[in-house]
């Protein structure tokens, strides 16, 4: 149930009156109470001011009344955080212009004693892109931060993917109603991610995704973050937005960089120019956080142990999608077929072919016939060895018929 | 006078068998077919009548009465003008009817009395040798295809007064009785295409010496001018031989078009149909259904290029067909049954503007109009192609060095072996190659090698692959080990077939 009345009169002017949020902060920042200002406006309608004709955050709702709406968020277990109360993110009261209700949904979504950090970056990744983004989500996470990103394709959907396994968990912030699964291929990101985090937005439910409501969202994930992790963008790309006002709101930016001769990287190298950090390990993000990390307020939900096993030179066979754990399930390699390392990597090949072919790949890619010529082998074999190397996540096809080693052995 | 004597009637790529019963009786004259004949048959009446006065005999001027049975029994075509004239000689006492009991007849007339060659000649013989007739009149030309039966005596007529003469005694028949030549398929046809004129792409190669082994099918993604075609089209080079039993099987089929003079079909039929083909055309129909492009590609190759271009519907109707390597089209009451097993390419780009996954970054594409045009492919369909093989744009050095490739028939070669070993394991079934093996013989070759279990259950895990993925897996391994001449499968040939299971799309 919506129990307070103040949420009610809120929704009601939002809704009904479709007030501006925009107006409604103007003036909360000079009256300072939230109930005062409510009824500040909700006196001023009377007046019929030219304040109450904002369509751009509710049009064409699917929710025909107040009433039809207040029932749809009891019913979905939607809870609603307004700007006074004590859940509301602590870091998003700060900004130049909070949004004065959040809508949010999931378990550890109101939680205010973690850190929170953005990962963001451009939905059309490289593998290199990928494989970062997995990598500082999950170490991250594992630590206790919880990741904070857009719920988008590409490097959003990997961050809150592993985010979501370890024990920071994960906050999606959306450009769209809370009931709007959008983009609808991470329908079951939406269901998974309220397990360990949750969903958070500003948008009335019912709310379609618009061009123009993107930007704003960007402004809550690096809002509500302390710093903002960019791993790959193009020279006009939305994390780029995301980058910009967390440099307004005096949040740390972090770049990695990239390729220099890839589009993708031209947005993280042009962040670094500007004075953000070059990042390349987990420990370049702690540095700059230490403000933070030393905060008692955040201090119990972080865990150092977990960091000393993970410097990132020993950490390069970090797998996407794949945990150390099962990258060798007992029955594909035999005994005495491989040897392995303490940490399940493995040490030995079956046989000499094995490693002919692996000396032959590098992070350059190279096409079968290269990897055929390098090595001796003929084709049959070189398939072979290549689809065992892909199986183990040690090669990767990056494109039709290139082959570039991911991992080290 | 009644008389009656006995010719064939095609239903689908089987005939049966149809009695031509004739009754002349007194009477205003008249000449009436009945036995739900269509229109060239009911035409068989001027053409009866001309080609008889045009051989010098009399058409009698009484009230004649042809009737077709079964009755019941839709019958078209032209095959009854010679039983029908026949009938009409013998009914009206002018020819005796010494050797009809023991004979069957087919043929169409010409007004001048020539007998012309008819489709459908193969299952008619066969039907005739099953009936246990002796001779089996056909029209000159179709004797040389009708004589690959055995167990009948083919007598190939050139006009009605031959047929007459052959008629009159036992020493004429012998003497007309046509010898048929050996079967033998050694002289194979030299293709004018050969596998070493395709450079490069040697996993390709690979996957469709695999593929045409063990007759799986198989999916080509790639960009334009990659050589998508150029592959498919040489994989016919790389088959063996068709033997005696398919050559007939596909004959019988070839034989059921308006093509009446084929030959005995030697060499695997490829058939590359157009997108724009009506579902008729490629499954089979019409008010008479004939086979479509999946019944010509019987024993062969069906290559759809441009995949993803036929219309949904179409691709939808080749699952069952896929799976069930026959395929039933029922019309007016009748179910008429075609075979088709035959082994399907597919070939199609990976997006609308045909350069994802190029190394150049060249597709204009976005992810979500490159996944648009994957969903144009439904889950069904992808599921039942067992082998997938990406092929990238040639890099300058390989188009124009000089790296020698195996020819065609080095690779037929070893294709042939593993056919014969596939052969001799499914000697005592009617299966004849990997990919259309059952649940039991999968379960005989995983439990050959007991590791299998445990790397099968782990690359499923892996993948989530579908049941029909798992076994497909295990069919591609089989044929990959009767390659390597190997009599079970080992991981090494697993892995090696994992690899056209996972499309980098």
């Amino acid at each position: 149930m919506i129990s307070e009345e103040i949420n009610l009169k809120l929704l009601k002017l939002f809704f009904d009156f479709k007030l501006k949020p925009s107006d409604f902060m103007n003036i909360y920042k000079k009256i300072k109470d939230l109930k005062a200002t409510a009824d500040y406006f909700l006196k001023k309608k009377n007046k019929n001011s030219m304040l109450f004709d904002n369509d751009m955050y509710r049009p064409k709702n699917i929710h025909e009344n107040l009433n039809s709406l207040i029932r749809y968020i009891d019913k979905n277990a939607i809870s609603i955080l307004n700007i006074s109360c004590k859940e509301y993110p602590a870091l998003l009261k700060e900004i130049y212009f909070p949004p004065p209700l959040l809508f949010c949904k999931g378990n550890n979504v109101s939680r205010n004693d973690n850190i929170k950090i953005a990962i963001v970056g451009t939905r059309d990744c490289s593998e290199y892109g990928k494989e970062v983004a997995a990598y500082l989500s999950a170490q991250l996470s594992k630590i206790g931060f919880t990741i904070v990103s857009g719920m988008a394709i590409g490097i959003d959907k990997i961050a809150h993917q592993e985010a979501i396994k370890e024990k920071g968990g994960s906050i999606g912030v959306l450009g769209t109603g809370i009931d709007i699964k959008y983009p609808y291929e991470n329908k079951y990101l939406y269901e998974k991610i309220i397990e360990n985090g949750g969903i958070i937005t500003e948008f009335l439910p019912g709310i379609p995704p618009l061009k123009s409501n993107f930007p704003a969202r960007n402004r809550i994930i690096s809002g509500m973050s302390a710093g903002v992790i960019v791993i790959e963008a193009k020279e006009k790309s939305g994390a780029l937005i995301t980058a910009r006002s967390a440099i307004k709101e005096n949040r740390e930016i972090f770049a990695i960089p990239g390729n220099i001769f890839s589009e993708k990287s031209k947005g993280c190298h042009a962040l670094i120019k500007a004075g953000a950090k070059l990042t390349e390990s987990v420990d370049d993000i702690l540095v700059e956080l230490e403000n933070y990390i030393k905060n008692p307020l955040y201090s119990k939900s972080i865990d150092f142990n977990k960091i000393e096993n993970n410097k990132i030179e020993n950490n390069r066979n970090f797998k996407l999608g794949h945990s150390n754990n099962d990258k060798f399930e007992s029955g594909f390699l035999n005994e005495k077929d491989a040897q392995f390392t303490d940490c399940g990597n493995l040490k030995k090949f079956p046989d000499e072919d094995y490693s002919k072919v692996y000396n032959c790949l590098g992070y350059r890619s190279k096409s079968l016939e290269e990897i055929m010529i390098g090595s001796g082998l003929d084709v049959k074999k070189t398939i072979q060895v290549i689809t065992f190397f892909q199986l183990n996540n040690i090669v990767k096809e990056v494109n039709f018929n290139n082959f570039v080693k991911v991992g080290k052995i | 006078m009644f008389f009656k004597l006995d010719s064939f009637s095609l239903i689908g790529i089987e005939a049966v068998k149809v009695g031509v019963e004739i009754y002349i009786s007194r009477g205003m004259p008249s000449f009436i077919i009945v036995g739900l004949p269509d229109k060239s048959i009911n035409e068989a009446r001027d053409r009866v009548k001309a080609s008889i006065i045009n051989s010098g005999f009399t058409f009698p001027m009484r009230k004649i009465i042809i009737n077709l049975s079964p009755a019941d029994l839709k019958k078209e075509g032209s095959f009854y003008d010679l039983p029908i004239a026949l009938a009409i000689l013998v009914s009206s006492g002018q020819i005796n009817d010494n050797y009809f009991n023991c004979s069957c007849f087919i043929g169409e007339l010409s007004l001048d009395g020539l007998i012309n060659p008819v489709r459908g000649i193969l299952s008619m013989a066969q039907k005739a040798a099953s009936i246990k007739k002796n001779y089996f009149f056909v029209p000159k030309g179709n004797e040389n295809v009708a004589g690959l039966i055995k167990n009948i005596k083919i007598i190939g007529c050139h006009d009605l007064i031959e047929c007459i003469k052959i008629l009159e005694s036992k020493e004429e028949l012998k003497k007309y009785v046509y010898i048929s030549k050996k079967f033998n398929g050694v002289h194979s046809r030299r293709y004018d295409i050969d596998f070493s004129e395709v450079k490069g792409q040697s996993r390709a190669k690979r996957a469709m010496e695999i593929a045409s082994s063990g007759f799986h099918n198989l999916l080509i993604v790639g960009p334009p001018g990659s050589g998508k075609t150029l592959l498919a089209q040489r994989a016919i080079t790389i088959m063996p031989d068709l033997n005696y039993d398919e050559s007939i099987e596909v004959t019988k089929i070839y034989g059921l078009l308006k093509r009446p003079n084929c030959e005995l079909i030697i060499e695997r039929p490829f058939r590359n149909p157009h997108h724009t083909i009506s579902e008729p055309g490629l499954i089979g129909g019409g008010i008479y259904p004939k086979p479509g492009e999946i019944s010509l590609a019987h024993k062969g190759i069906l290559f759809l290029d441009e995949f993803s271009e036929f219309p949904s519907k179409l691709l939808e109707s080749l699952r069952q067909p896929i799976e069930n390597k026959s395929i039933v089209i029922t019309r007016n009451n009748t179910s008429y049954k075609f075979p088709c097993s035959f082994m399907l390419i597919l070939a199609m780009n990976p997006c609308f503007c045909g350069y994802f996954g190029d190394k150049n970054d060249k597709c204009k594409c976005s992810k979500k109009e490159v996944e648009r045009y994957w969903k144009k492919i439904s889950g069904p369909i992808l599921d039942r192609i067992d082998m997938q093989v990406n092929l990238p744009r040639l890099k300058e050095e390989e188009f124009f060095g000089n790296i020698l490739t195996e020819t065609s028939h080095a690779i037929k070669e070893r294709v042939k072996k593993a056919f014969a070993i596939q052969n001799d394991r499914y000697k005592n079934d009617i299966i004849r190659h990997n990919s259309e093996a059952g649940a039991s013989y999968i379960n005989i070759w995983m439990n050959q090698n007991k590791d299998l279990g445990k790397i099968v259950t782990d690359l499923s895990k892996k993948t989530q692959l579908t049941a029909r993925g798992i076994s497909s897996l295990i069919k591609i391994s089989r044929t990959i080990a009767d390659l390597d001449n190997s009599d079970e499968i080992t991981r090494d040939h697993l892995i090696e077939a994992f690899q056209y299971k996972i499309l980098s799309i």
